[in-house]
């Protein structure tokens, strides 16, 4: 490192982790950064300004002032030596979170494949120091009191995130053997900013209180349920623990690390020593919302008998029960200087960030259009269909629509364009497929790629471009223009804005 | 013949049931002929008053001298209303192919109806397209209407016994490729129907009439002129 300055080159600015890190790394006067952003940059830049604004800080005024430059690329392709060359250390903070591979071989392609890449050209630039920022939950299904320290064999691992994560920490560990100091930073689960309440992506506990809210809701439309006296089954043990973590404190930790090396590479879980146990959090959300009467129960995944208040509140709460049920702990000597007494997380920072989603109607701030674009620049058809539909899907209205049990298929003309297959079951949308698959589709809607480009951005109803346009609907035409409402719903409700200037702005 | 100058739309909002729906009054300067209340498909279906035979049967009335009214059923685009717990209401229609809102919806056209009639001192013309030619002929009687088309009308899914209640000039167009009711489902239907009626089987669409809308309205105009109804003085 130079004497005054540091240079890091970060990656994963603009997620909700890496635009606290970055804002933290800026908060010392001799840090300069670097900043991948993905194509198009100028629609990453405006995103990237909006939140460090919120934050306090001026992002054409750090530019202007030479404390960050940006640089446009995507791992694993497309970013050159040079680009990182005269860094003094990498943070990596980009990482694709789907737990499922897609058709876009997400996520190994970023985590993976994408550290493989951002390792060998810090090799060649000569830059000795890379910062990995992975997760905790990269010990899959090992249980008990986890150590700080890598994991030479691979972990009981329960999906391909978290397999992709210790690929990934694997790589920059034996890096590190022979091009310099890696420092492996290992956060649990991100919630938000433990001041303001702050969240700029709602994910993992936000999830299970947003289905508390729509019980809630339920229950102030019904007269005769007994809203204290809610017949639900909480699937997980009262005892153990969520561990969450405000963002703000995993990005001051993973700054601190990162500024601050021993010299010897190491492993840290950023964690939390004193996690609301799952009767905490229930109390919580009972509170804030006013209802009573779930019991936790040993039942498991799916539940076969739910009833109609356990299918509303499990219609957007399955992802993440996983990670709430186990009672893991973790080795941690971030917690360490924590004046006693003091937690993380307790019922007051919690109330502030669930008062803060619902401000911003969980993520979505009202009558604005939620920035769910696609991850490699323009609109992307697999992006949507692949990644997007089965992460928005569960938490719109659809998955209340308990009825609709269909096979669909999308096929849409033109570049980029293609041909997905989604089964719906009880509302729920259980898989979708590229084609050729093995699902066979009971009607197809067939549009080009400019009409969905329109249709999902909300700018044209569905039933428009059918009605007056070029768009198709075959085979059980019926059951297809019954799900033109449905899909239309879903729009409104999630609608995909485009980058300035493109196909997606109207 | 009134030449073919471009029709004016003017937003509109009809009172019904307590709730204010969104409509669009189509119409061209000059005399006025007759007003024409256009009820559109089911909501659920993706019904709404922009739908290609219910834009151009306003546009093409307009141009003939009638006065088109055009309107959203309660909860569809901007009028209020419609199911108060959207997910359930669609579950149920996807399992039954029919929902309670239905006769809401049937009330709407009754109000719009009673509006126009009240705005527009001319002869009325009810025109129903699918789900709204069960609307339309749900209020003939009351209505006092001078004629009723239906356009790809649906037996085999709603009753039509309130058409006997007044026996007024009925056209009934249909194609040859509906996959609701088949042509000999259509023809027996119409058989069975009072007079005075008239049957048009287009082979031109199916169900939609997509890119035929030229047809249906000309079917329809022939309908109306041969009844005198928009014949020039
Ligand atoms: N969220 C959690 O609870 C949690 C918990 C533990 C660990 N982590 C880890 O923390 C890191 C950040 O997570 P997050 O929640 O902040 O995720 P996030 O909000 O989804 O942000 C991901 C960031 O990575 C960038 N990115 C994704 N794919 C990329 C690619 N192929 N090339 C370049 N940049 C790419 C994204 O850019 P765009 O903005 O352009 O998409 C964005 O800046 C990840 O590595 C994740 O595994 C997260």
């Amino acid at each position: 490192m130079s004497a005054d300055r540091t240079v890091v080159f970060l990656t994963g600015a603009t997620g909700f982790l890496g635009h606290y890190v970055l804002a933290d790394l800026l908060a010392n006067p001799n840090v300069c950064c670097r900043v991948l952003l993905r194509p198009p940059i100028q629609d990453s830049t405006t995103r990237l300004r909006k939140l460090l604004g919120e934050l306090g800080l001026n992002l054409s005024a750090l530019i202007a002032d030479g404390r960050v430059v940006v640089v446009e690329g995507a791992l694993p392709e497309s970013l050159g030596v040079d680009d990182i060359r005269g860094a003094d250390l990498v943070l990596h903070a980009a990482g694709n979170t789907v737990f499922h591979t897609n058709g876009s071989s997400e996520p190994a392609r970023t985590n993976v494949n994408g550290t493989r890449e951002l390792l060998s050209l810090a090799a060649e630039a000569g830059v000795g120091r890379f910062v990995y920022v992975s997760t905790a939950y990269v010990c899959g299904a090992m249980a008990g009191h986890l150590p700080e320290a890598f994991y030479p064999t691979v972990p009981p691992v329960r999906n391909d995130y978290e397999r992709s994560k210790w690929e990934a920490e694997t790589l920059v560990w034996d890096w590190a053997k022979q091009f310099g100091v890696a420092t492996i930073c290992r956060p649990s689960i991100l919630f938000g900013d433990g001041e303001s309440g702050r969240a700029s992506a709602m994910q993992g506990l936000y999830v299970v209180a947003r289905a508390t809210e729509i019980l809630a809701r339920a229950m102030d439309s019904s007269e005769s349920a007994d809203r204290r006296q809610i017949p639900l089954r909480i699937l997980g043990r009262a005892d153990a623990t969520c561990n969450v973590i405000p963002v703000n404190w995993a990005a001051e930790h993973i700054v601190r690390l990162a500024l601050h090396s021993s010299g010897a590479s190491s492993v840290h879980h950023i964690t939390n020593s004193d996690p609301p146990t799952h009767q905490e959090v229930k109390g919580w959300l009972e509170e804030y919302f006013d209802i009573g009467g779930g019991r936790f129960s040993d039942a498991s995944w799916p539940l076969q008998d739910a009833n109609h208040y356990e299918d509303l509140f499990y219609s957007l709460g399955n992802v993440c029960l996983d990670y709430f049920r186990n009672g893991l702990t973790f080795d941690s000597e971030c917690t360490t200087g924590l004046p006693a007494g003091m937690r993380l997380i307790d019922g007051a920072s919690f109330a502030r960030c669930l008062k803060y989603a619902q401000e911003t109607n969980w993520g979505r701030a009202s009558g604005e259009r939620t920035d769910f674009r696609s991850r490699r620049g323009g609109f992307d058809p697999a992006w949507y269909f692949e990644e997007f539909l089965p992460d928005a899907v569960p938490r719109s209205a659809v998955a209340k629509v308990e009825d609709l049990t269909a096979v669909v298929q999308y096929t849409i003309k033109g570049a980029p364009g293609g041909s997905w297959v989604s089964r719906f079951r009880n509302g729920q949308l259980e898989e979708t497929h590229a084609v050729p698959c093995n699902l066979q589709a009971e009607f197809e809607y067939l549009l080009s790629y400019e009409d969905l480009v329109d249709v999902v951005a909300c700018c044209r109803p569905l039933q428009d471009v059918f009605f007056h346009g070029s768009a198709e609907m075959t085979g059980d035409v019926e059951r297809a223009l019954k799900m033109v409402p449905i899909i239309g719903e879903f729009i409104k409700e999630f609608p995909v804005v485009g980058e300035k200037d493109s196909a997606l702005a109207c | 013949m009134l030449s073919a100058a471009a029709a004016i739309e003017e937003g509109v909002r009809i009172p019904s049931c307590g709730r204010a729906l969104e409509g669009t009054l189509t119409y061209a300067l000059g005399e006025v002929r007759a007003c024409a209340l256009m009820a559109g498909p089911h909501p659920f279906l993706g019904g709404d008053m922009q739908n290609n035979i219910v834009r151009a049967m306003a546009d093409a009335l307009a141009r003939r001298g009638v006065v088109a009214l055009t309107f959203n059923y309660g909860g569809v685009g901007d009028s209020e209303g419609g199911p108060e717990d959207w997910p359930e209401a669609m579950s149920a229609f996807w399992r039954d192919g029919t929902l309670p809102a239905e006769q809401d919806w049937c009330e709407d056209t009754k109000s719009a109806i009673a509006w126009l009639r009240n705005s527009c001192d001319a002869p009325l013309l009810l025109i129903g397209y699918s789900f709204g030619c069960w609307t339309v002929a749900h209020h003939l009687q009351e209505s006092y209407a001078q004629a009723i088309v239906l356009i790809s009308p649906n037996p085999k899914r709603h009753t039509f016994d309130a058409l006997s209640d007044a026996p007024v000039p009925l056209l009934v167009v249909h194609s040859d490729n509906d996959f609701t009711c088949s042509v000999s489902e259509a023809t027996a239907w119409v058989d069975a129907l009072r007079e005075p009626k008239t049957r048009i089987q287009l082979s031109a669409g199916d169900h939609f009439f997509r890119g035929h809308e030229e047809e249906v309205t000309q079917a329809v105009l022939g309908f109306l002129d041969d009844r005198d109804i928009l014949r020039d003085e």
